[in-house]
């Protein structure tokens, strides 16, 4: 079976680690807690009328400390950047964070998950600043790990994308 | 020819051909000039020279000027310094020509460098060298410290030993026995992981085995390199070799394009490491192309399977058992040095305990020992025992040996030995238990306590063999009791005097008549038994009056006892006088009562043995 490599990454508590459990356990806890290191889960998808296993690897989140692991990133073949919509700076890193990931794996399949939608009092994300991200290289999407928008079709996307690059 | 003239640069040879000649340049382009020469003689042809010369003279002289210019033509240092590096790229990437052209100037030039200064070469290539020879290094010390602590732990262990009683008691040989058993170990399952993304190239496991999470397995195990490598030594290319997880050791091999990890149930064998090395260098090898371009799809790496397979199989004991026949010196150093320590131990423990045993029976009385040997199921003796003498079987567990088989010839013969004689003599004599028996030479010497009734019967007896005479004069007497409450009533007596006076009152007169018969019928008694009796006889005074007037009325005292005593038939000899007067007085809280009783005689009754002739 064809088997491709997906990273999450991201600002810290932006939630890789909902959106991975939401994916592929279709489970959501409202409790925080922070990944160490890395996670890997699995999931089989139907992509390009083949099946393809995905292999998530769930980065831990880049904070004032530290910033994202590449060793991770290595020989990737797709990415799923999260951005917390609530909170305005986690958008505003991710460019930096886009451009540690590109040096790293190069110009990979890539989505951009603005997440927690669900949260749409606290969203801080201006149709601007969304308009701003629309330009460039990735695939767009609002997502929630809560309620399970956007989910499903933001790894599919991602795994057809990946399947096609080959 | 004539496309690659067309397209090529002109060559010297080009430049240099006179025009006339058979140039297809010129001749195609001037087909009429041709047959207008060659049709004419030598008269045109002069004229057609210098019409030529009239015609392209200047030019041909420059074509000429151009050629000489070209054959001196070289590159300057500068110019080929410009080009040199694109050169070589341009013709590096159309083939290997250049290498192999560059081959042998390179390998000159290294010899000469290394000739000539080593040490920069040396200090140049030892970032490369110095982790593959210290990686090399502490491959083999690792591998020869498992070695040597499966050898030591096999043989020093119990399990170790049970080996050893199986191949002796099978009659298989021991390496064989210790394979069968050391196969406890188990290279269960083999990945072959993607060394940049970490997915699962092939997967292999034991045959009863089930592993579904082989390809999260993969990832974390990449994962954990990456983790590792990040967070110990980012710069030096360090890897995480093994880890333990149980029972269970990960061994991982890491290649620059993939990695292949054996897990392990047990103690990895000292192979395994070599072994998935060689695995994995022929992977990278023979599949070199595919791991460069692999995207995810892993049906490629199908083919690799067998390879790792092998990883799987137990080729491994031969190898092991090649691996412990090399410390097989260790394995057996250390038990053989115990069991030769042990063994001479107990040689020496054993030869002493033989040695005081014999020692023992030597001094017991009443066995010659004339022969001695021990084996292995026991002691044999030969030698000579006097019936009296003890059993040696009883002499040895007196003396402490612990009980073991015995056998023994033991002829009889009569001893002379002193402790056997008074063996002899205590059974044929009957001498009691209260006297002691001890022989001075050839004389029996009694002590301790002996009836007189006993007496009478040794008088008459025969001596035994080895004693021809008795001494009993150390001997204590006791009487019947008849005889001896007699005695203690002779002794009670105290026949008293008026003071100063040594004449008997009427009352002593008649008591010292019934001390007198008392004593004829204890002495008629005792000597009929073949012993004596003494008769001492203490004489006091009262302490009244000068020493030496009482020690004369003490005296007088005494020897008017003793001759009422002779009087009676009592014999002179048996009767003896003390007259001690005031030194030993008799006590009593009454002063007049004490001054009386001391103006007296007191008795004493002893019974002594007689010393019988010897017969």
């Amino acid at each position: 079976m064809l088997q491709k490599k997906v990273c999450m990454v991201g600002v810290f508590g932006t939630g890789k680690t909902c959106l991975v459990q939401r994916y592929v356990y279709s489970i959501f806890s409202e409790k925080y807690l922070g990944t160490v290191g890395v996670k890997i889960d699995r999931k089989e998808v139907q992509a390009s009328g083949q099946p393809v296993m995905l292999m998530l690897w769930d980065l831990e989140g880049r904070d004032d400390h530290r910033d994202i692991s590449t060793s991770y990133l290595r020989g990737a073949h797709g990415i799923i950047y999260v951005v917390d919509g609530t909170r305005r700076e986690t958008f505003d890193q991710i460019f930096e964070i886009r451009d540690i990931v590109r040096g790293e794996v190069g110009d990979v399949p890539s989505v951009l998950a603005l997440n927690k939608v669900d949260l749409a009092d606290a969203w801080r994300l201006d149709a601007a600043a969304e308009k701003s991200a629309e330009g460039e290289n990735w695939h767009l999407l609002r997502t929630s790990a809560k309620t399970g928008q956007g989910v499903e079709s933001a790894f599919l996307w991602l795994a057809d994308a990946a399947v096609g690059a080959t | 020819m004539n496309s690659e003239r067309a397209t090529g640069p002109l060559s010297r040879q080009d430049l240099e051909r006179p025009i006339n000649t058979d140039s297809p340049v010129v001749a195609d382009r001037e087909p009429g000039v041709e047959a207008l020469g060659t049709g004419n003689g030598a008269t045109p042809n002069s004229d057609f020279a210098t019409l030529r010369q009239l015609l392209i003279g200047p030019e041909q002289r420059r074509l000429g000027e151009l050629a000489a210019r070209l054959d001196e033509m070289h590159l300057t240092p500068t110019e080929l310094a410009e080009l040199l590096p694109e050169a070589i790229a341009l013709r590096a990437s159309r083939d290997r020509a250049l290498g192999r052209a560059l081959a042998p100037t390179v390998e000159t030039a290294l010899h000469e460098s290394v000739r000539r200064n080593p040490r920069e070469v040396a200090a140049a290539i030892f970032p490369v060298l110095g982790p593959a020879i210290r990686k090399a290094i502490a491959e083999t010390m690792g591998a020869l410290v498992r070695s040597i602590n499966s050898a030591v732990e096999s043989s020093l262990s119990l399990r170790g030993l049970k080996w050893r009683v199986e191949a002796w008691r099978t009659g298989v040989p021991y390496a064989q026995v210790v394979i069968k058993h050391a196969l406890v170990y188990r290279v269960e399952q083999v990945f072959l992981i993607h060394a940049e993304s970490g997915l699962l190239l092939n997967h292999v496991t034991a045959a009863d085995l089930d592993a579904p999470n082989a390809d999260l397995i993969s990832a974390m195990l990449t994962a954990i390199q990456d983790f590792v490598h990040d967070s110990f030594r980012p710069n030096e290319g360090a890897t995480l070799r093994t880890f333990t997880v149980g029972e269970h050791t990960v061994h991982l091999e890491v290649g620059p394009r993939a990695l292949l990890a054996a897990v392990v149930r047990g103690t990895p064998p000292e192979a395994l490491a070599p072994r998935l090395q060689s695995a994995l260098e022929r992977i990278h090898l023979e599949w070199a192309q595919q791991l460069v371009d692999f995207r995810g799809d892993a049906t490629v790496f199908e083919p690799v399977r067998p390879l790792l397979e092998e990883c799987l199989e137990t080729v491994l004991s031969t190898q092991q058992a090649r691996a412990r026949g090399a410390g097989a010196w260790l394995r057996w150093a250390v038990p053989l040095t115990a069991a030769v320590v042990l063994a001479l131990g107990l040689t020496i423990r054993s030869r002493l305990n033989w040695q005081r045993a014999l020692r023992t029976l030597d001094a017991e009385p009443g066995i010659v020992l004339v022969d001695a040997s021990r084996g292995w199921t026991g002691w044999r003796f030969n030698g000579l025992k006097d019936p009296l003498a003890r059993d040696p079987s009883v002499v040895l567990a007196a003396a402490g040996f612990s009980p073991r088989a015995i056998w023994g010839r033991w002829d009889s013969y009569l001893a002379l030995d002193s402790g056997v004689v008074a063996i002899r003599a205590r059974r044929s004599l009957a001498i009691p238990a209260t006297a002691t028996i001890d022989l001075r030479a050839d004389t029996l010497v009694l002590g301790g306590t002996a009836g007189v009734d006993w007496l009478a019967r040794v008088r008459g007896a025969t001596l035994p063999i080895g004693a021809t005479t008795i001494d009993v004069s150390a001997v204590k007497l006791t009487l019947p009791p008849a005889l001896d409450s007699l005695r203690e009533a002779i002794e009670r007596q105290l026949i008293l005097f008026d003071a100063g006076s040594s004449q008997l009152t009427q009352i002593a007169a008649t008591q010292l008549r019934g001390v007198s018969l008392a004593t004829r019928r204890l002495v008629d008694a005792v000597t009929s038994a073949g012993a004596t009796v003494r008769i001492e006889l203490f004489g006091r005074t009262d302490p009244t009056g000068a020493d030496s007037t009482n020690r004369s009325l003490a005296q007088l005292r005494v020897d008017r006892i003793s001759r009422g005593l002779l009087s009676f038939g009592v014999p002179r000899e048996m009767v003896a006088g003390q007259p001690i007067a005031t030194d030993n007085p008799l006590d009593d809280s009454d002063p007049a009562r004490r001054a009386r009783i001391n103006r007296s005689v007191a008795f004493n009754v002893e019974v002594n043995a007689v010393q019988p002739r010897p017969k």
